[in-house]
């Protein structure tokens, strides 16, 4: 009698699901650590775009005293002052989450971690809160 | 005392699916009405829906609680074990296989990569037990020994953000191990693994998003592991590079 | 979707420079200090704040102002564009990709710093 052997198969596996870059900004499903890298990673892009804009304004400046003051006029609008405090919070955030990342990320005060970015947070949320409350008060 | 069964509430699963021969891009969801009881974890139902509505839905489990690492898989989009994950209450339930590891069927994923960077990482599987210091040893025992945490489930691997972009990235389990290793060399030599690991592909390529060590069944903490491999690495190499004449 | 490479292959061997992540944190912690700098200017050295033009160009009158801007822009450029490789580099693109883009990255770094000096050196030029 012929015996029949059936030899196991594995199907060929099928692609990964994988989030991909768009599932870096996802924030659902992710705790603390996940909010930190989204900012962060938003905050440098955005910082790279303000840098090169900075970079372009400045050049007004070498048009002279009516160029520049004419330019500094529309700095002074109340849309713009609202961009300056989106800007100094992003700056804050990147720079005091930074510092988590610096010091975490190269093995110290690893246990500390979410500390950090709490404390990273609420610093960069309270100095980005006076720093609205000077630039609209008119001292900024 | 008798006791009756638990009230018993229907909950719609929406299940990924997939069979040799679907298209790659393709994204299939099949939908079950379960009867689900106060204490019924997904895999619970998973087991019903089999039974019950559709024997060809196919997924791995094995101990049950949580301790053989088989039954990983996202549900509403977080990482977990089947086994001890209790059902969602309120709305649907959404079931995926795990995320960044190659789906074989179904639920069901390709451990074979994930497993392969174990080995060159070192697999210590063994280490002194730190958990009773003050114990009183029997005789002939010098101490105690358990078995690591990890239980190579892949679900930091799956939760990783960088991982989810990049399939060149080793990943937190193999790192995780890598750092045991250097950490208790146990007899072997962990030079040749921390310097495998010192590399941008491997324990330079996190950005501390923590979510593996987050996702993590078992308490491994491979977020914690990396960063202390970098440590390691960055002091291994200040030793070479002042020490004239030594070699890697 | 793209198509898939294997779960996990292994990691470049020989990439042993200096990991870019460890310069990121060195820049960075200059940054700390040399954006500070950058700043406080504006709110606290110069009464209203560096907005109109002849404060600006007197500002730039002082040497050790035009050299803590220099090493700010030139730090800042590279801090910037090394985020900026990461990011791409976590897209998994190939390794000559990769190298690509290093390179062009490279040559945009050294564009701004030069314009950057030079634009400084035209403004105090056009002032003068």
């Amino acid at each position: 009698m012929a015996s029949t052997t059936v030899e196991p198969r594995r199907p060929e596996p099928g692609p990964a699901r994988r989030r991909g870059f768009v599932g870096w900004f996802d924030p659902r499903g992710r705790r603390l650590g996940g909010y930190a890298f989204i900012l962060n990673r938003l905050s440098g892009i955005g910082l790279v775009v303000y840098l090169y804009m900075h970079l372009v304004i400045l050049s007004l400046l070498v048009q002279g005293p009516g160029a520049w003051d004419a330019f500094v006029e529309i700095a002074l609008s109340p849309p713009v002052l609202v961009f300056d405090v989106v800007l100094l919070a992003g700056m804050l955030f990147h720079g005091l989450n930074g510092i988590r990342v610096g010091l975490v990320g190269m093995g110290l005060v690893v246990s500390r971690q979410r500390a950090l970015f709490i404390a990273a947070f609420v610093v960069a949320g309270l100095v980005t809160l006076v720093g609205a409350l000077r630039i609209f008060g008119g001292e900024g | 005392m008798t006791e009756t069964a638990a009230e018993l509430r229907t909950t719609r699963f929406v299940v990924s699916r997939r069979k040799e021969g679907d298209d790659p891009g393709e994204l299939r969801y099949d939908t079950f009405d379960v009867a689900v009881g106060p204490r019924s974890t997904i895999l619970d139902s998973l087991v019903s829906i089999r039974r019950e509505l559709d024997p060809t839905l196919t997924f791995r489990h094995s101990c049950f609680h949580a301790s053989c690492g088989t039954c990983g898989m996202r549900v509403n989009g977080r990482e977990g074990l089947a086994c001890v994950t209790p059902v969602p209450e309120g709305g649907e339930v959404m079931v995926e296989p795990l995320g960044n590891i190659p789906v074989v069927t179904d639920l069901v994923v390709d451990m074979d990569a994930f497993y392969d960077e174990f080995d060159e990482a070192g697999r210590p599987l063994v280490r002194v037990s730190e958990m009773i210091p003050g114990a009183e040893m029997a005789e002939g025992i010098d101490e105690l020994e358990r078995y690591e945490d990890c239980i190579e489930c892949g679900i930091c691997l799956s939760a990783c953000p960088v991982a989810g972009s990049d399939p060149r990235y080793v990943g937190p389990a193999a790192l995780a191990a890598a750092w045991r290793l250097v950490d208790e060399p146990r007899g072997r030599d962990p030079g040749p693994v921390l310097r495998l690991m010192d590399d941008e592909q491997a324990a330079w390529r996190c950005h501390l998003a923590w979510e593996c060590t987050e996702a993590c069944p078992s308490g491994v903490d491979p977020a914690a592991a990396i960063m202390r491999l970098r440590r390691a690495a960055t002091a291994a190499r200040a030793r070479r590079l002042f020490s004239f004449g030594g070699t890697r | 979707m793209t198509t898939d490479q294997p779960a996990l292959e292994r990691p470049a061997a020989g990439s042993r420079g200096i990991p870019a992540f460890v310069v990121q944190v060195v820049t960075g912690v200059a940054l700390l200090v040399l954006l500070a700098l950058h700043m406080v200017a504006q709110h606290f050295i110069v009464p209203t704040g560096l907005r109109f033009y002849d404060d600006v160009i007197a500002w730039l009158g002082n040497p050790v102002v035009v050299a803590v801007e220099v090493a700010f822009l030139g730090t800042v450029t590279y801090h910037a564009l090394l985020g900026v490789r990461a990011i791409l580099f976590d897209f998994g693109f190939s390794e000559r990709t990769e190298r690509r883009i290093t390179n062009v990255l490279v040559v945009v770094g050294i564009v701004t710093v030069v314009y950057g000096v030079a634009l400084l050196a035209a403004i105090i030029n056009a002032a003068s």
